[in-house]
């Protein structure tokens, strides 16, 4: 008897708790767009007790996925979706909205001690098609050069690819990590490498790369000077339905609150764009 | 006799590799997790500086207002030269701008058109308040100017294009100065309010604001004349580039003074443990990761430990021995050999896409993968134990005539609990702290410390995926290290606490049993 009723129990708490939670807003993709999410998420909290924002980075790929799956309500990504994940959306009655929160270069990175400082896109193709393999071909020490890529699920490296590798193919011998703070890591720590990463992932133990001359910035990047560039997005299912949680949080970048968090982080805000 | 001696030889050389054996054991355990231990202490117990009771008192409400407000008005004075310093570097350098300003409004003085333009642009400078903007304002007069000028105006132009760059170069200088000094004291008087707490103080910790200090008196730079060679690094003296001005003596107060301006004390952070995390990781506690690391080993025991018992009764009572049961059992050698990602992969396919245990990501997912994983050493370890309790039990029992079931609860279970014990705590630390399982099905890097009633539906950060996260995700994981190994030692320190209650279990009921 006991023991029935505390099945019962059990059972009608689990009915209650899984009914649609609105209290929740589930966010996750891009690990370049997770330092957003994550400061937007804690921001929120703090002016919304009630609500419990949860932040996983696991790659835009992930990112698209979910949404697709309808399993979150947030999908982070640091490139615009594919027309497969479009197609799979619509499938599953998906609608798809991208709202681009903020605006990132593609710095290349080197470790501090390499004097290489100005390298054009072509150069640094060529270094990720194994056609340059030492640095000393490029003004620099008699070294071999350690080139380093973000994984194929990343939206990063879907910009790296397009922009800089425009078709051709990344050598086999190029190490794969999952994450910017991997790539800044293994850069950091090994005076051969070349790297890339998000912007916001910039501090003094890299060396970022002038890639044509131009350094990149905040500046450089609105004004499309900077080579390597691209938005970053956030995608829902539909347009947010207004005054929920869902819609507060997606608008919190148009803020100059969701502003100043965009640019501390190191991110370009959108809302700097503009003529 | 020879063979006597040698077999004695062999012996001890059996006995003295035994020995090293165990000792390089024992010396790689220490080397592991002295350090590991060390530094996660650092996280706990550590050098606090005013700032941190700041914070605690404005984020978490802890702490005596008054006595933290007499506190700060002392460091505060100490702190007084260097704004001082600041406040008459700049008063110096208003003052070299408006001697440019005294010549631009020379070269107004002239009753035509571009007269009037200066005018106007001196005017807009008069009510510019930021120094930059005004030196930008000024080499722009001096570029339109330029072209035009007559041979009396050269000398005017002139002034002001060297006020302008030297400014130029000075405000540069002074603007990465004060940055430093902002991430080392807080943000300075006249500064605008900022919104993420990282940037509301100055640093936390006395090992961090040590850091920041040297950062702050000397320039890294590389050097990159050897061109074959990597660049070198080279420290130069910050304070070489203010030589002559009013910021010269700040140096010296902030390289002699700064303990004054910090107030560092041995603090014990027990509720890092505890707290939430505020400004991902740069504030706070790890109580979200540890509860949630909680919640997912607890799930995973409720579901693996009965599942795994009554299966082990099943293979080792009742099971007839034959081609079904000995396939079953490689199944389950098997299943304890898959990589623990696969788990976490067919969690995220099965209970989450396909039977939909929760809308996304949940304790309950992630608690359901882990319980598989640990399913096999459950099964495993309870069906040796119950294998290893004596045939005499069983038949006394069956003699005195009771059933198969009754014998299985009240006679084979107990004797077997100290091995059924064992086997499910260690599964339990293994539980803790697997990441593969939990990454697609249950784990996050931001999210709040869960009630029991949210575990259905909602996903955890959970200590074992955080550090990860940490290591390799977070932005600025160099300046929270301290955070990272916190948790580090915390779930090395969970798992070891299990292991050890394990033994003590063990130790205690099989004296009962005896006794």
């Amino acid at each position: 008897m006991k023991i029935r009723n505390t099945v019962l129990a059990l059972i009608a708490a689990a009915g209650i708790s899984s009914a649609p939670a609105q209290d929740q807003i589930v966010i996750d993709g891009s690990t370049t767009v997770g330092p957003i999410g994550k400061a937007f998420a804690e921001y929120f909290m703090q002016h919304h007790p009630g609500i419990n924002v949860v932040v996983s980075e696991s790659g835009s790929g992930n990112g698209a996925r979910g949404i697709v799956n309808n399993s979150i309500d947030i999908g982070m990504m640091s490139r615009f979706m594919r027309e497969t994940e479009f197609k799979a959306c619509a499938d599953n009655g998906v609608m798809p909205v991208a709202h681009v929160v903020a605006l990132d270069g593609l710095p290349i990175l080197v470790h501090p001690s390499n004097p290489v400082s100005d390298l054009t896109v072509e150069q640094v193709r060529k270094i990720y098609t194994g056609e340059i393999r030492n640095w000393r071909e490029l003004g620099g020490p008699n070294m071999a050069i350690v080139f380093v890529s973000r994984d194929t699920n990343s939206g990063t490296y879907e910009t790296f690819n397009n922009v800089v590798m425009q078709g051709e193919t990344i050598h086999g011998s190029c190490e794969y990590v999952g994450s910017n703070g991997a790539v800044r890591q293994r850069v950091q720590t090994t005076p051969a490498a070349i790297g890339y990463a998000g912007l916001g992932f910039v501090d003094e133990t890299v060396k970022a790369l002038r890639i044509n001359g131009v350094m990149p910035s905040e500046a450089t990047v609105i004004t499309g000077d900077y080579p390597v560039a691209r938005a970053l997005y956030m995608f829902t299912n539909k347009y947010p339905e207004m005054g929920t949680p869902l819609y507060r949080f997606m608008t919190l970048h148009l803020t100059p609150e969701g502003e100043e968090i965009v640019k501390s982080i190191g991110f370009v805000p959108v809302t700097q764009y503009g003529f | 006799m020879m063979r006597l001696q040698t077999r004695k030889l062999l012996d001890r050389a059996f006995a003295g590799v035994g020995v090293f054996a165990i000792v390089l054991m024992a010396l790689a355990l220490i080397a592991i997790l002295l350090p590991i231990f060390q530094r996660g202490a650092g996280a706990y117990v550590f050098r606090a500086t005013v700032e941190h009771r700041r914070q605690m008192l404005d984020l978490f409400e802890r702490g005596d207002e008054d006595v933290l407000v007499k506190e700060m008005q002392k460091a505060l004075e100490a702190r007084q030269p260097v704004l001082e310093a600041l406040a008459s570097y700049r008063a110096d350098q208003s003052e070299r701008l408006n001697e440019a300003i005294g010549a631009a409004d020379r070269l107004a003085q002239r009753d035509d058109l571009l007269g009037r333009r200066i005018a106007r642009a001196v005017e807009q400078l008069r009510h510019t308040a930021d120094l930059r903007q005004q030196i930008d304002r000024l080499s722009r007069i001096e570029q339109l100017m330029r072209p035009q000028s007559t041979p009396d105006m050269t000398d005017d132009l002139d002034l002001i294009r060297d006020i302008t760059s030297e400014l130029e170069v000075q405000a540069a200088q002074y603007g990465e100065l004060t940055e430093r000094l902002r991430q080392l004291l807080g943000p300075l008087p006249g500064d605008e309010p900022r919104i993420l707490p990282r940037f509301r103080y100055g640093q936390a910790r006395w090992d961090r604001a040590l850091i920041k200090q040297s950062q702050l008196l000397y320039i890294e730079e590389w050097d990159y004349s050897d061109a074959s060679a990597m660049g070198r690094r080279v420290l130069s003296p910050r304070r070489d580039l203010f030589a002559d001005t009013a910021l010269y003596p700040l140096f010296e107060h902030i390289e002699n003074d700064l303990e004054a301006m910090l107030r560092p004390r041995w603090t014990f952070y027990g509720r890092f443990l505890t707290d939430h995390s505020v400004d991902a990781h740069f504030f706070g506690g790890i109580g979200p990761e540890a509860l949630g690391t909680f919640y997912l080993t607890l799930g995973a025991m409720l579901f693996a430990v009965p599942l795994g018992i009554i299966a082990a009764i099943y293979f080792a009572e009742y099971a007839k021995p034959g081609r079904t049961v000995s396939f079953l059992r490689s199944c389950v050698s098997t299943l304890a050999g898959v990589p623990s990602i696969v788990f976490g992969l067919f969690g995220l396919a099965f209970f989450i896409y396909t039977i939909r245990v929760s809308p996304g990501k949940s304790v309950l997912a992630g608690s359901l993968t882990l319980g598989l994983l640990i399913l096999p050493t459950v099964i495993r370890a309870a069906e040796e134990a119950i294998l290893a309790v004596p045939r005499e039990y069983k038949e006394a029992a069956l003699a005195l005539g009771a059933g198969r079931w009754r014998t299985v609860l009240t006679v084979i279970l107990p004797a077997a609990l100290p091995g059924i014990l064992t086997g499910t705590v260690i599964s339990m630390g293994r539980a803790a702290g697997e990441t593969a399982p939990i990454i697609f099905t249950a784990a996050v890097s931001v999210g709040v410390a869960l009630q029991p009633t949210e575990v259905f539906t909602q996903a955890t950060p959970a200590l074992s995926w955080n550090i990860y996260n940490l290591a390799t995700e977070h932005e600025a994981v160099d300046e929270i290290r301290h955070v990272q190994y916190g948790m580090v030692t915390t779930l090395v320190g969970i798992v070891l606490l299990l292991n050890i209650a394990a033994i003590w279990m063990r130790a205690r009921i099989s004296r009962k049993l005896r006794g």
